[in-house]
């Protein structure tokens, strides 16, 4: 596909990086010389510079032929004008990041009115995906399919769990009827997906699959689902912060936001009612102490420096908070964070690249099997996706018994109509059903990737 | 300053003063009365008007402190050429006493000075409860309504004019919000003129007493009050349209355009509908043993706490009997007075409502002394700036209490008379306690106390900042 990437910063980068990589071709206009320089000595791909929103620019970067457009500049007002400039253009496909908090609402209106497919909101991601993880405690991350009728979440096994030791197909009754799946496991730097035989160990990192409610049940049962979170401490009070506290406090938690800048605290304090905005250095011992910080049941650093944000988030977490979430915008400090004992990062610019990447690969296939969503777990070293099963997949009305998938590829949850099905060896795929796969290894790109030679058992 | 188009606007708006007389010089004609004192004020004020209208050229200069200033002024003229008719009729005592009343009519207060009023001349009656209605809703509010060519459709006049803490305009053009406001206080009292007729009483008994509710004043053509007409139906119309004239006419506005629901979440609103519902039945509890029946004791508190709060000052019976609880409870309700951007006066429930929110917040920042936190009114953000004029008022009000209570205090007469009657002017309320209470009047006081409560009157009517502003000297420089 030809795809146009405006602006060149750390999401445009990653996406370009990933897309060309992906074999597509991808030109990258920017205005400043310097990053276009960068890219184009680290990346195959074509570099232009000048104003994105510019109808000149746009026409030499080829929009007249282009299929995807993702305008991804620091400014959201040249990212809409540079989409409905693609838009008219004829340019099918249009995305834009949008991250003012002035915007949010208008969202909806301003996708139909200015012709744009996609809005993206880094920040608005990131709270939603921290309050997800905050509604749940005990998991460090949730990914939700399926409109969220199907949620993969990743714990740690601590040695009181009654499920260290045991092997999965000797667990009660109880824990093999809810509707769960277990789909991977991240043992040292080894991923693999269990089965029956599997003996769960300490220090393990579980996936499980399920309907939100059956996980909820699971953790009742596993003992971590004891207190829910009440008091948060934010420290940071950027936009990040903005849309976690328009959730948490629709959730009726009660927030302590620590921010540095006077004009943001009196902003926040303007907005929030119900929240307390503390003025000062969120990085202070001293003022966190002030203010008991170990007293509250989560704790979000949210400042603009990663390396803050992971000291300090060490520093609660030590203090005793049990829920700790840091953001960092590194991939290379998340391993860093996970083995000092902060098991919830989260990334603003993995979250936008993440999204921008789905969507493409969604547009690729769009004549397969749809990919809808793709998320990246264990550090990377396994996919979860969502597809929908199309007539053209292949094996239709088969039972899962009799198919042969290829190695370290697992069918984890079947979505048809409202009912959410955790296969069994009688299970079988229909056209329309939502299907959500866990692989150890990238490359499935289609349904019918998963499938081993033909795709059936011997006898079978 | 620009004295020339400060005195011109003043002399328009006086005109309007000389054509308001006409019609209770109607009255006057009407009952048979002499036309004559009215008819020799309207030339005067037409002699005085003049002059500036005709003769001056202004510069279009306009800034707060000439609105500020030109508020002030054309109050205390008011007060000055309206007393004229009192004192040509001869029957209202020395001039100072005409004064007195006047701008007690004007200001809405509703102290007199009359000892018997019963059997004065109709005219001079109709013209006494006709200044509530034109102070009420504010004279140069009608002025920018009426003549908007005058340019003082310039924010500063109705600004200075209008009550509250929080001036909002309802349109974007000062002379159609003035229009729809006079609008809705005309309809208003049009309405309640109507069901006190109905209610039985005559003619010139409901349209008096339909501006007398209005202006939310309190004057009345009776001795007793509303009280000598002993009907419970004229009692609970009155009560009725106390309390609507005492709330925020942006309310009215509101409902007529349809957002009913956002004018119902106003907290000065419910605050006030509260603290009545409160007031009455607390008071109404404390009277028990004086009344019988529940219905009863229900009626005159009602009455009483709509009649105080609002700052109307009509009284269906004589509280001043009441146990002192009840009597401590109406006098802390004439401080705190009406919502704002109503025709009543009082500090208003708004800024009660501002001041307690920013003494909560003082307190919490004792617990968490970094914390940022901004005080909200209807959930809005106010601006610091907001919070500092409200606290500034409410020092200015005290001070001017105590301050003015010492002066007053040369009378000799007792601590609870000279203390209610300085509150009772300042929020324009009308009785207070003892000598000054419903059954009493302001007569005995000296020409000084008289100046003073005059003063205090349109201090209170004008929220202080105009009436202050001609005391500073750099306001009075010429520029």
């Amino acid at each position: 596909m030809n795809i146009i990437i405006a602006g060149a910063g750390k999401v445009g980068g990653t996406v370009a990086e990933h897309l060309s990589g992906e074999g597509h071709s991808v030109t990258i206009l920017d205005k400043t010389d310097a990053v276009l320089e960068r890219l184009s000595n680290q990346l195959d791909v074509m570099c232009l510079k000048g104003n994105c929103a510019s109808r000149d620019l746009l026409l030499e970067a080829g929009a007249r032929e282009c299929d995807v457009l993702i305008a991804a500049t620091a400014s959201d007002e040249i990212n809409l004008l540079c989409c409905h400039c693609a838009h008219n253009l004829g340019v099918p496909y249009t995305v834009a990041r949008v991250r003012g908090t002035e915007y949010a609402n208008d969202l909806d209106t301003l996708k139909r009115d200015l012709g744009v497919t996609m809005l993206i909101n880094p920040e608005l991601a990131s709270a939603v995906e921290i309050s997800r993880l905050l509604r749940f405690p005990s998991a460090a991350n949730i990914d939700t399919f399926a409109r969220g009728r199907v949620e993969l979440i990743s714990f740690h096994i601590q040695e009181t769990d009654f499920l260290a030791g045991r092997s999965l197909a000797s667990l009660s009754s109880k824990i093999q009827d809810l509707p769960i799946l277990f789909c991977a496991v991240e043992r040292g730097d080894d991923v693999f997906i269990p089965n029956g035989s599997t003996v769960l160990a300490r220090e393990d990192r579980v996936y499980v699959a399920g309907t939100p409610n059956g996980v909820h049940q699971f953790f009742k049962l596993l003992g971590r689902q004891t207190h829910r979170i009440k008091d948060v401490f934010i420290i940071g009070g950027g936009r990040i912060a903005f849309y976690l506290l328009v959730q948490l406090e629709r959730l009726g938690m009660s927030c302590k936001v620590v921010e540095k800048g006077d004009d943001r605290c009196r902003q926040l304090a303007e907005e929030f009612p119900h929240s307390l905005i503390i003025h000062g250095d969120g990085t202070d011992p001293e003022l966190l102490e002030e203010e008991r910080m170990a007293a509250s049941d989560a704790f979000i650093a949210l400042t603009d420096r990663d390396e803050d944000n992971l000291i300090i988030s060490l520093y609660a977490h030590q203090a005793g908070v049990s829920k700790v979430v840091a953001k960092s915008n590194r991939q290379n400090y998340t391993s860093i964070a996970h083995s000092a004992g902060v098991e919830s990062v989260v990334s603003p610019k993995l979250t936008t690249a993440g999204q921008i990447l789905r969507m493409v690969r969604g547009l690729q296939n769009s004549k397969g099997s749809a990919m809808i969503a793709l998320y990246r777990i264990a550090e990377g070293r396994a996919e979860a996706m969502e597809f929908v099963a199309a007539p053209t997949t292949q094996h239709l009305g088969v039972p899962l018994k009799d198919l042969k998938l290829k190695k370290g590829v697992l069918i984890a949850v079947i979505v048809r109509g409202a009912k959410v099905i955790i296969p069994e060896g009688s299970t079988t795929l229909e056209s329309g059903d939502n299907v959500i796969v866990v692989a150890r290894d990238s490359g499935i790109l289609d349904l019918n990737d998963i499938y081993e030679g033909g795709g059936l058992r011997a006898g079978g | 300053m620009n004295f020339k188009l400060v005195l011109r606007i003043t002399g328009f708006t006086l005109l309007i003063e000389a054509a308001a007389m006409l019609l209770p010089m109607g009255v006057a004609l009407i009952y048979g009365e002499s036309p004559i004192p009215f008819l020799s004020s309207i030339l005067i004020i037409l002699a005085a008007a003049c002059v500036p209208v005709f003769l001056l050229k202004p510069k279009k200069d306009f800034f707060a402190r000439e609105g500020f200033f030109t508020v002030g002024l054309i109050w205390v003229l008011f007060g000055a050429f309206g007393a004229l008719p009192f004192w040509f009729s001869g029957q209202f005592g020395p001039y100072v006493d005409c004064f007195f009343e006047t701008i007690s009519g004007f200001t809405t207060t509703g102290a007199t000075i009359l000892t018997e009023i019963e059997g004065l001349p109709m005219g001079l009656l109709f013209w006494r409860s006709f200044t509530h209605w034109l102070g009420g809703m504010g004279v140069l509010v009608l002025t920018a309504a009426l003549l908007p060519f005058l340019g003082i459709s310039s924010n500063f006049l109705i600004r200075a004019e209008s009550p509250g803490p929080v001036k909002s305009k309802l349109l974007p053009r000062a002379s159609q919000s003035s229009k729809i406001l006079y609008a809705i206080y005309l309809a208003l009292t049009v309405l309640e003129t109507l069901l006190l007729r109905i209610a039985g009483l005559n003619w010139y008994d409901a349209v008096t007493h339909a501006m007398s509710t209005a202006g939310t004043g309190g004057f009345s053509r009776m001795n007793s009050s509303v009280g000598a007409f002993g009907s419970p139906a004229v009692e609970i119309i009155i009560t009725v349209f106390m309390l609507l004239f005492s709330v925020n006419f942006a309310v009215y506005f509101l409902i007529l355009t349809g957002k009913a629901k956002q004018a119902l979440k106003s907290d000065e609103l419910r605050f006030f509908l509260i603290m009545v519902a409160v007031s009455t039945a607390a008071i109404a509890w404390n009277i028990r043993d004086i009344y019988n029946g529940v219905g009863e004791c229900v009626r005159y508190a009602a009455f009483q706490v709509a009649s105080i709060v609002s700052t109307t000052g009509f009284s269906s019976a004589n509280y001043d009997l009441w146990p002192e609880f009840s009597k401590m409870l109406l006098v802390v309700l004439t401080l705190i007075g009406a919502c704002a951007g109503s025709t009543g006066g009082g500090i208003k429930c708004s800024r009660i409502l501002i001041l307690i929110r920013s003494a909560a917040r003082e307190v919490r920042s004792i617990i968490h002394p970094r914390a940022v936190s901004v005080v909200r009114l209807d959930g809005a953000p106010l601006p610091e700036a907001t919070l500092h004029t409200t606290q500034c008022y409410f020092i200015i009000n005290l001070f001017l209490v105590f301050g003015m209570a010492i002066v007053v205090g040369l009378d000799n007469f007792s601590f609870g008379t000279t203390l209610t009657a300085v509150i009772t002017c300042i929020s324009n309320v009308g009785p207070g306690l003892e000598m000054v209470g419903p059954a009493g009047n302001f007569a005995a006081f000296s020409v000084l106390s008289k100046l003073v409560l005059s003063f205090l009157m349109v201090l209170g009517r004008l929220e202080m900042f105009p009436i202050l502003v001609l005391f500073s000297r750099s306001a009075w420089k010429r520029s």
